[in-house]
């Protein structure tokens, strides 16, 4: 186990500046996420963290140990891959044995800890089977088994999940949480589902272009992102444009188009945006953050029932409530919302 | 199989073109030659007796598989890192390179041969070089040497090719992963990518095999008279000597062989490859 720490790191390819002057430091035993749009440096990152591109700027050190110059077979990671990158004619045992192979351990040790590896993530019994005799979740668990059983310093997984169907990746995401927690070993996980990001990660590191733009717990990055571009990328917002006219210990009021409201942040002057969750948004709720609109759309989701709430000109809130009461589309409703559910961001980003 | 009158006009056109006529090779080689004519209708086992007791002809069918062999070796083992090179070249490139293997094949065999003599002939650029070097002149064409470079020059794109399709389905990623075990460069590939490119490499051998072992033109182009192989020999038995039975019975036995050696070899390649087979 070991910690991670990116120093400036820098690639470029071509005229595109694929990670730019990344900083980030993770703690033993944590799990992070990389998360972003598909070319946003994410899985460039894991790359040279990996030793499979070399950065043109900057170090990478696992444990204060600078291996930047390092060859990846010398850097002691597992790597899961979306495509799993089997070996495909070799078995399931020799596959996860391939690792300890090459480390020169010996013969009864490498079948006692294949064994042992292949127990913990369910696939004993299967270690006689070719990589195409299996099914996608079997072959995820393999790699996952072949990248462990090294005893690794770093787990580095791209995009594990992408090609399992909805409902095992629903529950894989929480097995390989468990698993990182059971090993304690330090994570990098490249992912652009959010939701995925969401579940595993301990922090997550939202990247755009190259740029790292917010490193926080989930919660953290949902309700207090620093952008707007973030709060439009991590689940739905609402955005009401208006400017900051008042301050309070923290408390700020906006006046908008459509009044005045009392909301939360830090540090904004100017035009600001607010981010109005749509499940802050309530109907017919207490508060002195009220809206008046018109209910235009409905839509059944099972759990929830989401609104198009127009409040103005230019002005459609998403609203999601629960299906307990329902409004009809031209219905007349009150919208309110807790100050403390009124995020406010400097409007000055382009959104995602 | 609703679809398989498809393959009729194929199968229609085969029938008539290739077993018929190997039907007939194949009564040939049991006839009489006689003086003063290609063959009369008498039954005999002669013209077989001969190819299998003469130690001419085996000696000729040796070296042809000698050096259809040496031919197939050589462009495996020259073939191999052009594919490779064209495989992981960027994606950008990859066409410019096929291109460029394929380019060759658009100029006919016989061109191509006599392009080798402004290079190799006793006159040919390398001797002129030798020469101003003070050197001995060198024998590199009308033999086996210069039969073998023609050979190889003109089946390496069909090895480099069927290789360079293999290299292509191996994932950069699962060698990566390899690399993260543990596994050197050098270890990567003896354990990795080697293994799982032999679909291609069997492939290669196979046809640079085929190809090699019937060619006719590049032989006499190249080898002049001073190379013998079987392809050649049936046609001097058929066409010179007139002797129509025994040229039949040392292309049917010439045949025989090779299929018995194909078989054996897919047997082979289909152990090896067992990972593959779904």
């Amino acid at each position: 186990m070991a910690s991670i720490r990116l120093h400036d790191l820098t690639k470029r390819f071509g005229r595109v500046v694929a990670v730019n002057r990344l900083r980030l430091e993770i703690q033993e035993g944590e799990l992070v996420t990389l998360l972003g749009p598909s070319g946003c440096g994410k899985t460039t990152t894991l790359r040279i963290i990996g030793g499979f591109e070399h950065p043109d700027g900057g170090d990478v050190f696992f444990a204060d140990r600078a291996v930047t110059r390092l060859p990846p077979e010398k850097r002691n990671t597992g790597i899961v891959f979306q495509n799993y990158a089997l070996f495909p004619h070799l078995t399931v045992n020799e596959n996860v044995a391939f690792g300890l192979e090459v480390r020169g351990v010996s013969r009864p040790e490498i079948a006692r800890r294949v064994g042992a590896i292949l127990d913990k993530v369910q696939l004993s019994g299967l270690g006689g089977r070719y990589v195409h005799q299996l099914s996608g979740g079997q072959q995820q668990r393999t790699a996952l088994a072949r990248a462990l059983v090294i005893s690794p310093q770093v787990l580095l997984l791209d995009e594990p999940l992408a090609n399992l169907d909805a409902k095992l990746r629903e529950e894989m995401r929480f097995y390989i949480r468990h698993l990182q927690q059971e090993f304690g070993i330090t994570t990098v996980y490249v992912t652009h589902d959010q939701a995925e990001a969401m579940v595993l990660a301990d922090r997550i590191v939202v990247m755009r272009d190259g740029v790292l733009q917010q490193v926080g717990a989930p919660h953290e990055i949902y309700q207090r992102p620093q952008t707007a571009w973030v709060a439009d990328f991590i689940g739905l917002s609402n955005f009401l444009r208006g400017t900051v006219v008042n301050r309070q210990n923290g408390q700020v009021s906006v006046r908008t188009p459509m009044g005045t409201f009392d909301a939360i942040g830090t540090g904004t002057h100017g035009p600001v945006l607010m981010v109005l969750r749509p499940e802050s948004l309530h109907f017919q709720g207490a508060g002195a953050n009220r809206l008046r609109g018109i209910v235009r759309e409905r839509a059944f989701l099972g759990n929830l029932l989401d609104y198009r709430v127009e409040c103005g000109p230019d002005c459609v809130l998403r609203v999601q409530a629960d299906p307990s009461r329902v409004y009809q589309p031209g219905e007349q409703v009150d919208l309110t919302f807790a100050p403390s559910d009124a995020w406010v961001v400097p409007d000055q980003d382009e959104r995602a | 199989m609703r679809r398989s009158w498809l393959i009729l006009p194929v199968l229609l056109f085969l029938a008539v073109l290739l077993v018929v006529p190997y039907i007939n090779m194949v009564r040939m080689s049991f006839l009489v030659k006689p003086p003063g004519a290609p063959f009369i209708n008498e039954f005999t086992l002669a013209n077989y007796a001969r190819v299998f007791t003469d130690g001419f002809y085996w000696m000729i069918l040796r070296n042809t598989f000698w050096y259809a062999i040496l031919t197939t070796f050589l462009t495996l083992v020259l073939g191999y890192p052009l594919a490779y090179a064209i495989a992981r070249a960027p994606n950008r490139r990859r066409p410019l390179l096929l291109m460029l293997l394929i380019a060759p094949l658009l100029v006919g065999v016989v061109i191509r041969s006599y392009g080798w003599l402004i290079l190799l002939g006793r006159v040919g650029l390398v001797n002129e070089m030798l020469r101003y070097f003070g050197r001995q002149p060198a024998e590199l064409m009308y033999n086996e040497i210069g039969m073998i470079i023609g050979l190889v020059h003109i089946f390496m794109p069909f090895m480099a090719l069927s290789i360079a399709g293999a290299l292509q389905n191996i994932s950069p990623d699962v060698e990566r992963a390899a690399r993260s075990l543990g596994a050197s460069p050098w270890k990567t590939f003896w354990r990795i990518t080697w293994p799982l490119s032999l679909p291609g490499v069997f492939a290669g051998i196979l046809l640079v095999f085929v190809l090699a072992v019937s060619s006719y033109v590049i032989p006499i182009l190249l080898g002049g008279n001073n190379v013998l192989v079987i392809p050649m020999l049936v046609v001097q038995l058929l066409l010179d000597a007139f002797n129509w039975p025994l040229g039949s019975a040392l292309a049917m036995v010439f045949f025989g062989l090779t299929a018995m050696l194909l078989w054996a070899y897919v047997k082979i390649m289909n152990r090896a490859l067992r990972w593959s087979l779904r």
